[in-house]
């Protein structure tokens, strides 16, 4: 198996750290997880999820998960396009407005909601091969 | 004349004269009548009064408008010199106290069209003065600034200036009084991408119907939002022996020889260069020289091989790791040079490379 | 499928000793309303309030509004799956009271959905603020997991417009509209010389607050499939989606569709309106090459020669528009597409978060990124806590007095992206 989960949310990293593979980087702002989902990606990672899932805006939450997988040829250009279309997104809601500093139990309900958009891909994730 | 003096006793006495908006008027080497290319370096200036399209400028605008001054600054001073000619005339303009400012029109030239783009939004910006100019679609100024201030559309050369003016002069009139500013078609500027809200009197799926009955039909529809221009290029096929191939350097670094002979500008090029190598092994500083407004310059002055890498390629070649390199590299400016310009270049020297056998390019940028 | 929809015009509603309807007025016996609507145990407490257009009230945080509908006759129940058993509907006879509407108030997370404005600048914005709205203001019990109040949350909103579209069965309509599909051999045959339109509908599919259902089915588990434009009347979409106001696709919309009015006003006349196709939003990559893939081979297998497309949400779905959009295009139907647009607060930048080059036929429903005043209004009903957590609202927004600057899209369907309201957006 060589899926990767890419995530700031310690929900994630809690409840799946004995199931996947998990690059669990807990300080790192919404922002900072995409740019080193690009920085794997340049390393021969693809996405497997989009990075911009959920409605929740990127100036609203700071969780982000991503699923990754090993490309086992060279660049995968969907994934990089993808990811600076995040990016480009993500820079231009920050622009006006920084992400607020929630309390707890904000951040938990933000946590809770970022997981559920990849659980719903993790249960599944395990019947594929390639 | 000085008409201070008399707006002072007017106010004295009680009667009300309008006081006349102050305007400030910006041109450059040749439509202030200094020179053309030759004199494209002067440095920035400012004069009372108007001088050359501002004598016409100054009757569209009307009685209740004066052009107080007017900022001259060559292109190529302008070009070469982005921070210190803005922070120049920013300076000299202040002290007109001027309510709007004028640039160009540029028409189709293309360093005074990202001059004119460039001071107007350092007026707009740093002194609060609205601000506004005039230039051809394609002119690379208006992919620069056509978010930051209104540009007016013009004709694609200067004899469109009697045009331009009356379109330039009422819409700085409107901006100069705060009126809302309709749609580029109706106050004829060239579209910001601003998006702005309103309603329709038809919903959006009735209109979606609408849309979708003409575009099966084959008749025209307008899109509410384009989408983003896809300017995509088709790869070639790859080499296949790179050993036994001819190379040849085309470069977007500005490198050109000491005294750069073609002239070719510090940006938005509108030429390249193709300059000979043969039988040397590096790029030496005495021989070559760049002329890129777009980075700092120092270690590229030094070492030209920076930009275009002749050291290493004279070694691959030496080695047989490539076949043989062309006898000369072909160099032009990248930065600020419009799409147009650069698929014109390489639609032009691709064709000399072919000629010439040449079976691949290593394009260097900066 | 031929559906009868009779519609009862409510201009009016009150409290009052029964729940009926008496000459366009629906009077509503609050006490029994409460009791009924709180006999789920993971709701602690429900409240019923009303507001009218022109009042001086706002209504926060919205979960769903519902419009009250009951099956008079023909198979099924409203809301297929979820309410009652899971038959197919859309045929026989359902009456609507229109110009009324269930609203749900609540809050699930902290940063909850969305503004209603019965009054005032922001009015227009909503297509509530013209709707006589019966606020279910409810609160879970204590420690409840959100997932479970999610899920009672949205059942009480359609158990409630149930109850309240009951009064309506055997209320002769003020007009009845018939909408007639026909299988689609039979449906060609009808109108052989108009162009064969069909609708994909995309349904939000990505997680908690962010799904929609189809007969009971969480949209995420779907394949791309085929609805008979009725269907959608009768409740057999619902939506569980409760983040992004401004594009928010309520069960209200669901039950409206206006593509799907739309598209049958010109049936017959300058088109073939074919069929619906439902797909989904996954947040999966793999999912979205699945579905889209699927769709254009549904379109193609059809035979369609046109299609309109809308999407619910931002970012993510616009990947899969963009994908339906290509990949149908290329089998040569023509496409137009109905969103909305976050050009950032200066409107200056991409309005949407992908492209390509055959989206070239798009109706704009706004964009959600312009700040507006929210002037302050007497009344509250449910509460402004967490407006400044709200999407579009930020800290410091909410202002003493009770006025609030936030962005257009904390307003409850104010830039839909499926063309209900006349809002557009217009490059300046």
């Amino acid at each position: 198996m060589n899926e990767i989960i890419l995530t700031n949310n310690s929900k994630v990293n809690d409840k799946y750290k004995s199931k996947f593979e998990i690059e669990f980087i807990e300080k790192s702002g919404y922002l900072n997880i995409l740019f080193e989902a690009r920085n794997m990606i340049y390393q021969g990672y693809r996405l497997l999820t989009h990075p911009m899932s959920s409605s929740l805006k990127p100036n609203q939450t700071k969780f982000r998960s991503i699923i990754l997988q090993k490309n086992q040829n060279n660049l995968d250009t969907e994934s990089i396009l993808m990811i600076e279309r995040a990016i480009e997104s993500a820079e231009k809601f920050l622009k006006f407005k920084k992400t607020p500093d929630w309390d707890e139990k904000i951040l938990d309900d933000f946590r809770t909601v970022d997981m559920s958009i990849i659980e719903g891909v993790l249960n599944r994730i395990s019947f594929f091969i390639n | 004349m000085d008409t201070t003096n008399l707006q002072q006793k007017d106010i004295k006495r009680g009667e009300t004269k309008m006081k006349k908006i102050k305007v400030v008027h910006y041109i450059n080497n040749f439509f202030a009548g200094v020179g053309g290319e030759e004199m494209a370096h002067i440095e920035p200036e400012i004069k009372p009064g108007v001088i050359g399209p501002g004598i016409s400028l100054q009757n569209y605008l009307g009685d209740e408008y004066e052009v107080v001054a007017t900022a001259i600054c060559g292109d190529s001073y302008f070009g070469e010199n982005l921070s210190d000619a803005k922070s120049k005339i920013i300076d000299m303009i202040k002290i007109y106290e001027p309510d709007l400012f004028i640039a160009g029109p540029a028409f189709n030239a293309g360093r005074y069209g990202v001059a004119c783009g460039a001071i107007a939004k350092a007026v707009q910006d740093e002194l609060g003065i609205p601000s506004i100019t005039g230039m051809y679609i394609e002119n690379p100024g208006v992919d620069m600034y056509r978010k930051d201030i209104y540009i007016v559309e013009t004709a694609i050369s200067a004899a469109d200036m009697r045009n331009a003016l009356p379109k330039i002069s009422n819409l700085a009139k409107k901006l100069a009084n705060n009126e809302e500013i309709l749609s580029p078609i109706e106050d004829g500027y060239i579209e910001r991408g601003i998006r702005v809200n309103y309603f329709h009197e038809k919903r959006g799926s009735d209109r979606a119907v609408d849309m979708l009955l003409k575009k099966m039909a084959g008749d025209e529809y307008i899109t509410e939002y384009p989408m983003p221009v896809f300017d995509r290029v088709k790869p070639s096929m790859a080499i296949k022996d790179i050993t036994k191939s001819k190379i040849a350097v085309v470069t977007s670094g500005g490198i050109v020889p000491q005294g750069n002979p073609d002239k070719i500008e510090s940006s938005s090029a509108t030429k390249y260069g193709v300059y000979s190598i043969k039988d040397m092994s590096t790029m030496k500083p005495e021989d070559f020289m760049t002329i890129h407004g777009g980075y700092d310059r120092a270690f590229v002055l030094k070492n030209p091989n920076l930009v275009v890498p002749l050291d290493v390629l004279r070694d691959m070649e030496k080695n047989g790791e490539i076949g043989e390199l062309a006898n000369y590299f072909i160099s032009t400016t990248g930065t600020g040079t419009s799409t147009g310009n650069a698929k014109k270049f390489g639609e032009d020297l691709s064709k000399m490379l072919i000629e010439d056998k040449v079976d691949a390019v290593i394009l260097t940028s900066t | 499928m031929k559906l009868e929809l009779g519609k009862i015009y409510i201009k009016d509603i009150r409290f009052g000793d029964n729940t009926e309807i008496k000459n366009g007025t629906l009077i509503i016996n609050k006490k029994e309303l409460e009791e009924f609507a709180i006999s789920d145990e993971r709701i602690k407490s429900v409240t019923i309030e009303l507001a009218r257009p022109g009042e001086s009230i706002r209504i926060a945080p919205v979960k769903d509004v519902i419009e009250p509908r009951v099956k008079v006759s023909g198979p099924g129940c409203i809301f297929p799956g979820v309410m009652g058993k899971v038959k197919g509907v859309g045929s026989g006879r359902t009456h609507a009271l229109v110009g009324a509407a269930v609203v749900t108030v609540g809050k699930i997370v902290g940063f909850q959905e969305g503004i209603i404005d019965m009054s005032g600048e922001t009015a227009k914005y909503t297509p509530f603020s013209e709707t006589n709205n019966i606020c279910v203001v409810m609160e879970p019990v204590e420690g409840l997991e959100t997932h479970d109040y999610e899920q009672a949350g949205r059942l009480l909103g359609l158990k409630v417009a149930n109850f309240i579209g009951e009064v309506a069965r055997n209320i002769e309509p003020d007009e009845i509209v018939i909408y007639d599909t026909k299988p689609l051999l039979e449906q060609i045959k009808e109108f052989p010389h108009l162009p064969k339109v069909g609708y994909i509908h995309m349904l939000q599919s990505q997680g908690l607050l962010h799904d929609t259902y189809y007969y009971g089915v969480d949209a995420k588990q779907i394949l791309p499939t085929l609805m008979y434009p009725t269907e959608i009347m009768d409740g057999a979409i619902i939506s569980g989606n409760c983040v992004a106001p401004c594009d928010k696709v309520t069960t209200f919309h669901h039950l409206n569709n206006p593509v799907i009015e739309d598209l049958y006003k010109r049936h017959g006349k300058d088109l073939n309106f074919v069929t619906v196709i439902l797909t989904n939003e996954n947040v999966f990559l793999m999912d979205k090459e699945r579905s889209s893939d699927m769709v254009a081979k549904i379109v193609e297998f059809l035979g369609l020669d046109g299609v309109i497309i809308t999407e619910e949400g931002y970012g993510n779905p616009d990947t899969d528009l963009m994908m339906n959009c290509k990949k149908v295009s290329d089998v040569g139907t023509k496409v137009v597409l109905i969103t909305d647009e976050f050009p950032g607060r200066d409107g200056k930048s991409q309005s949407l978060a992908d492209a390509v080059p055959e989206a070239d036929a798009l109706v704009s429903c706004g964009q959600g990124n312009i700040i507006v005043n929210f002037p302050k209004m007497d009344k509250i009903i449910g509460t402004l806590e967490f407006v400044e957590t709200m999407i579009g609202g930020y800290e410091g927004c909410l202002k003493e007095d009770g006025s609030i600057d936030a962005e257009l899209q904390i307003i409850i369907a104010s830039t839909i992206a499926n063309g209900y309201n006349k809002l557009a957006a217009k490059g300046y």
